[in-house]
C-alpha cells in the first residue's frame, strides 16, 4: 500500500494538495457530503486509481472539489501563526521563528492562550518559548543564516531547550535561507533536536496546514524512535482544553498524552509508545494520528468524533477495542447514559424551539452541532473556517460531516469560508435570527454580539467533549442566552462599518457569485461623505 | 544499487552550459545511464537538444496554468533515448523571483517522484550567475554533491568561475558538495588549455576536459539535436563521449581554494594576455 504521509521530505505536503482541502463553499451540508466523495477519495489514498468530478465541474483531474472564489478576504491566519501556537507551546523547547520581527506579532495573544492552557492542564504558568531573529533589511539582501546559527547557539545557552525547532517565514522562503541544512549543522554541534519547520505564510491557502507541518517536524525528529510499548497510554491530539479526556478514559484503563500544546519534549517523544491515538477534531488530529501509525504502528481511532451520545458510544467502543476492553464497555456506557440523561433530559426541556448557529473549524464543527442538536437544539446554519474532503486517516467511521448528516439530519445553509465577519450579516439575513452563536475564534465573536445575538467564544474546545460535553455545553449556552437583552441594547448602539446596500443582502458569497456588483452599487458615494465628514472636522 | 549522482553545472551566462550537459547527457546515456536534466533557468532552453525542440512546458508555466494539482507527466518529458528532461522554467523578465521559482520547482519534483532510484544521473543546468539563495538551491544538502563548472580562456569566464567557487567552498564547509573540475568549452582563445589548467590547478581541482572549438556542434544545434545524435561519427561526437567517461570515471572532488582578484589577474597576464 502506498504511504499516506510522506515523512521522508522536511516539508510537508499542502493540505489542500494531499486532502484536496476548499475554503469557499455553499449551500446544504447533504450536498458536500456528496461532491466531497469520501469514499472514493479514501480508495485513492489506498492507491486505487479513480476518476471523476462529483461536483459537476467537468473537471478531467479526480476528484478536484469545486469552491467559490472571493474576490475580497477580510482577514486570515496563516501557518505561521499555526506553528507559533503549537511548537511555541511546548513547555520546555524553543521555537526560533526566522523572521522579520512582524511574524511575531501574534504571540502576546498565544502567550495568553498557553497560560489559559496550563492553568486547565494544572501545569505551572511560564512564557511563551519562542525567539525571532529579528530579520533587517540587510539580512534580507545579504542573508541571514549566521544571525540563524547565533540564534540558536543563544537559545541553547540561555534555555537549555530539549529542543530547538527554526520555523520558516514568507521573506526567508523567498530569498531562500536553507533551515535544513542549518538545522542538521546545530543539531550535530548542539547534541539536540533542532527540527526546520516550512510554515511560511504563502505556502497554502488555509492556515490548518500549520497543524500538519508542526506535527510533521514531531513525528520526524521528537518521537522515540525505538519505542518501548506503553500498553496504557494513549495519544490524544489536541489543543488548549480541560483534561475531561481522563475521566472518559479512566474506566478503561488508560493513561492520556496531550499533544501538542503545554506537552513536554518527553510527552512528545513517547506518542510512538501509545497504544492508540485519537483527537477531538480530525481536521487538528489526523495528520499525526496517521504519520504515528503509518511509522510505528499506534492505531489510530476509526470512529465517529466523541459527541453527543451515539458520536460518544462509537467512539469510546472503538478504544476499548484496540485496548482490549470490549468485555466492560457495553456497562460502562450504559451507566454513563443512565447517569447523564436526566440531567441531559432536564436540559432538552428548556432548549425546546431555541436555534443555535455554529462558527468554528471544520471537524469540530460537526462535533459542536452533534451536542446541540442532541440537547434538542435547531441548527439550520453553520459556517466552517474551511472544509476537508477526507482526512489523512481516511477511515470508514472518520467521515465527520457524513455521520452528522446521516445521524441528525441536513444543515441547509452550510458554509465553508474563512473567518469573514463582512458575511456574517448576510447570513443572518436569510436564516432566521439564531437564539446564539458559538464561535471558536475570539475575534468574531464579538462581530456575532453586534448583530444583537449573544455569542460563546468557546475557549475551552473540550467543553463539548462525551457525555459530560452535553451537560458542560448546555448550561453555558443557557449562561449565555441570558444575555439576550444586552446584545439587542447593544446591536442598537453599534453602527457597523458596512453600506447598507451590502447590509441588506442575502447571499454571502455575492461578491463571488456575481463579481460586477460592487462596480455596480459603490459609486463611491460613502468616500464623498467621508470627505464631508473632514471638512466638518476642519 | 548505485546511488544516484547529482551533478550540478555552473558557469558564466553564454558560455555553453546548457549546449555542454545536453552532450555531455547524450555521451552518458550512450554509455547505458539513466540521466535526468533538471533546466534551471527561467529562459527554460536547457533541455532542447534533447527533447529536438522547446515544446516542453516548464514546471513554473504549469503551475501557472492548472494550479498545483498537477502530475509527474505534466512537467517531465521523455528526450532522446529515454532522457528525461524538465525545464524549471521561471517568471517573465523583470518580476517576481525567479530564484524562488527554482525552490518552488525543484520541490514540486521532489513532491511528485521525479527521483527515482533508478536514475545513475541527474543535472542540473543552473542559469550563469547564483545571484541569491533560489539559485544555490541545487546543491543544497540532499541535493547535487558534484559541481563542475564550465569556463573558456576568457577573462569574464574564469571571472565568473572563481566567484561561483566562493559559493561552493562556503557551501561545502558545511554539507557535502564537492568541485569536480573546470570543463572549458573552447573560445579559441590565444594559449587556452594553458591557461585554463593553470587555473583549475591554483583553485585546487582539474580541468577534466577540454572541448574545442566545432562548428560541428552549431550545426546540430540548428537542427535541435546533440552532436551525437546528429552526427554519430563525427570527431566532436567522440570529444563528448571523452568527456562522458572522464565525468563516469571522476574520483577527484575537492573543495576549491578561491583565487584573490590579483592572482587571477597574475595568472592571465603570465597564460593568456601577455601579448595583448
Amino acid at each position: 500500500m502506498a504511504k499516506k504521509i510522506n515523512l521522508e521530505m522536511s516539508a510537508v505536503e499542502n493540505r489542500e494538495m494531499r486532502l484536496g482541502t476548499i475554503i469557499g463553499w455553499d449551500g446544504p451540508a447533504s450536498t458536500l457530503v456528496k461532491e466531497s466523495n469520501y469514499i472514493e477519495r479514501s480508495q485513492r489514498f489506498e492507491g486505487i486509481k479513480t476518476s471523476g468530478c462529483a461536483g459537476g465541474c467537468g473537471s478531467k483531474k479526480a476528484c478536484k472539489l469545486c469552491e467559490l472564489n472571493s474576490p475580497l478576504n477580510q482577514q486570515t491566519m496563516c501557518a505561521n501563526a499555526i506553528v507559533e501556537c503549537q511548537i511555541g507551546n511546548i513547555t520546555d523547547c524553543i521555537l526560533i521563528q526566522h523572521a522579520p520581527i512582524g511574524c511575531s506579532g501574534d504571540n502576546p495573544w498565544f502567550n495568553l492562550a498557553f497560560n489559559m492552557g496550563l492553568s486547565r492542564r494544572n501545569k505551572p504558568p511560564q512564557a511563551l518559548k519562542i525567539y525571532s531573529t529579528n530579520l533587517l533589511e540587510s539580512d534580507m539582501v545579504f542573508g541571514a543564516s549566521d544571525k540563524l546559527r547565533r540564534t540558536c547557539r543563544t537559545v541553547f545557552e540561555r534555555e537549555h531547550p530539549k529542543a530547538i525547532f527554526i520555523s520558516m517565514a514568507c521573506a526567508t522562503a523567498i530569498i531562500g535561507e536553507d533551515i535544513d541544512s542549518i538545522a542538521d549543522e546545530m543539531e550535530n554541534e548542539l547534541g539536540i533536536p533542532v527540527v526546520p519547520l516550512h510554515c511560511e505564510g504563502f505556502r497554502s491557502k488555509h492556515w490548518s496546514t500549520g497543524f500538519d507541518v508542526s506535527q510533521h517536524g514531531v513525528v520526524r525528529q521528537i518521537v522515540n524512535k525505538n519505542p518501548v510499548k506503553q500498553k496504557d497510554l494513549i495519544n490524544i491530539v489536541a489543543l488548549w482544553g480541560t483534561d475531561y479526556f481522563t475521566p472518559l478514559l479512566k474506566p478503561l484503563g488508560l493513561r492520556v498524552n496531550y499533544m501538542i500544546d503545554m506537552a513536554s519534549f518527553d510527552e512528545l517523544r513517547q506518542a510512538s509508545e501509545a497504544v492508540a491515538t485519537a483527537t477531538f477534531c480530525n481536521t487538528l488530529g489526523s495528520y499525526m494520528a496517521t504519520a504515528l501509525e503509518q511509522e510505528y504502528g499506534v492505531p489510530q481511532i476509526d470512529a465517529p468524533q466523541p459527541y453527543g451520545f451515539k458520536g460518544t458510544d462509537e467512539w469510546l467502543r472503538a478504544v476499548a477495542h484496540v485496548v482490549g476492553k470490549d468485555d466492560i464497555i457495553e456497562d460502562y456506557i450504559k451507566s454513563e447514559h443512565e447517569r447523564v440523561l436526566p440531567k441531559v433530559n432536564e436540559l432538552r426541556e428548556k432548549f425546546k424551539g431555541v436555534k443555535g448557529f455554529v462558527m468554528t473549524g471544520s471537524a469540530y464543527a460537526h462535533g459542536l452541532i452533534t451536542v446541540l442538536r442532541e440537547l434538542g437544539i435547531d441548527v439550520d446554519g453553520s459556517i466552517v473556517f474551511h472544509h476537508d474532503p477526507i482526512y489523512d486517516g481516511a477511515g470508514v467511521h472518520q467521515n465527520t460531516l457524513e455521520e452528522l448528516v446521516n445521524t441528525y439530519g441536513d444543515i441547509k445553509n452550510y458554509t465553508v469560508s474563512k473567518t469573514e465577519a463582512y458575511q456574517l450579516s448576510n447570513i443572518f439575513n436569510r436564516i432566521e435570527k439564531p437564539d446564539f452563536v458559538i464561535i471558536r475564534h475570539q475575534g468574531l465573536a464579538p462581530e456575532a454580539a453586534k448583530l444583537g445575538i449573544p455569542a460563546l467564544a468557546m475557549g475551552d474546545e473540550h467543553i463539548p467533549v462525551g457525555y459530560d460535553g452535553l451537560i458542560r455545553t448546555g448550561e453555558i449556552i443557557l449562561d449565555i442566552m441570558a444575555r439576550k437583552k444586552f446584545n439587542r441594547v447593544l446591536s442598537r448602539h453599534i453602527e457597523l462599518p458596512y453600506t447598507d446596500w451590502w447590509l441588506s443582502q442575502s447571499d454571502p458569497f455575492l461578491l463571488s457569485h456575481d463579481p460586477k456588483a460592487l462596480d455596480k452599487v459603490v459609486p463611491l458615494e460613502n468616500s464623498v461623505d467621508y470627505e464631508d465628514e473632514l471638512d466638518e472636522a476642519v | 544499487m548505485a546511488q544516484t549522482r547529482q551533478i550540478a553545472i555552473y558557469g558564466k551566462g553564454g558560455i555553453g552550459k546548457s549546449t555542454t550537459t545536453q552532450n555531455l547527457t547524450a555521451g552518458l546515456v550512450e554509455r547505458g545511464n539513466k540521466v535526468m536534466v533538471v533546466g534551471c533557468d527561467p529562459k527554460a532552453d536547457s533541455t532542447r537538444l534533447l527533447l529536438g525542440g522547446l515544446a516542453q512546458k516548464t514546471v513554473l508555466d504549469t503551475l501557472r496554468d492548472i494550479g498545483e494539482d498537477i502530475e509527474l507527466t505534466d512537467i517531465l518529458k521523455e528526450g532522446y533515448k529515454g532522457t528525461r528532461c524538465v525545464e524549471s522554467g521561471g517568471p517573465e523578465p523583470g518580476v517576481g523571483c525567479a530564484g524562488r521559482g527554482i525552490i518552488t520547482a525543484i520541490n514540486q519534483l521532489e513532491r511528485l517522484g521525479a527521483y527515482t532510484d533508478d536514475l545513475d544521473y541527474v543535472f542540473y543546468d543552473v542559469l550563469g550567475d547564483v545571484v541569491c539563495g533560489g539559485f544555490a538551491m541545487p546543491i543544497r544538502e540532499g541535493k547535487a554533491k558534484e559541481i563542475y563548472i564550465v569556463a573558456s580562456g576568457e577573462m569574464m569566464a574564469l571571472y565568473a568561475a572563481n566567484n561561483i567557487s566562493k559559493g561552493i567552498a562556503r557551501y561545502a564547509k558545511k554539507g557535502g558538495v564537492r568541485l569536480g573540475g573546470i570543463i572549458c568549452n573552447s573560445r579559441k582563445v590565444d594559449r587556452e588549455f594553458d591557461l585554463v589548467n593553470a587555473f583549475a590547478t591554483e583553485l585546487g581541482t582539474q580541468l577534466i576536459h577540454f572541448v574545442p572549438r566545432d562548428n560541428e556542434v552549431q550545426r546540430a544545434e540548428i537542427r535541435r539535436k546533440t552532436v551525437i545524435e546528429h552526427d554519430p561519427q563525427a570527431a566532436q561526437a567522440d570529444v563528448y563521449r571523452e568527456l562522458a567517461k572522464k565525468i563516469e570515471e571522476n574520483e577527484n572532488f575537492v573543495i576549491p581554494k578561491p583565487l584573490t582578484q590579483d592572482r587571477l589577474e597574475e595568472i592571465l597576464l603570465e597564460f593568456g594576455l601577455m601579448d595583448l
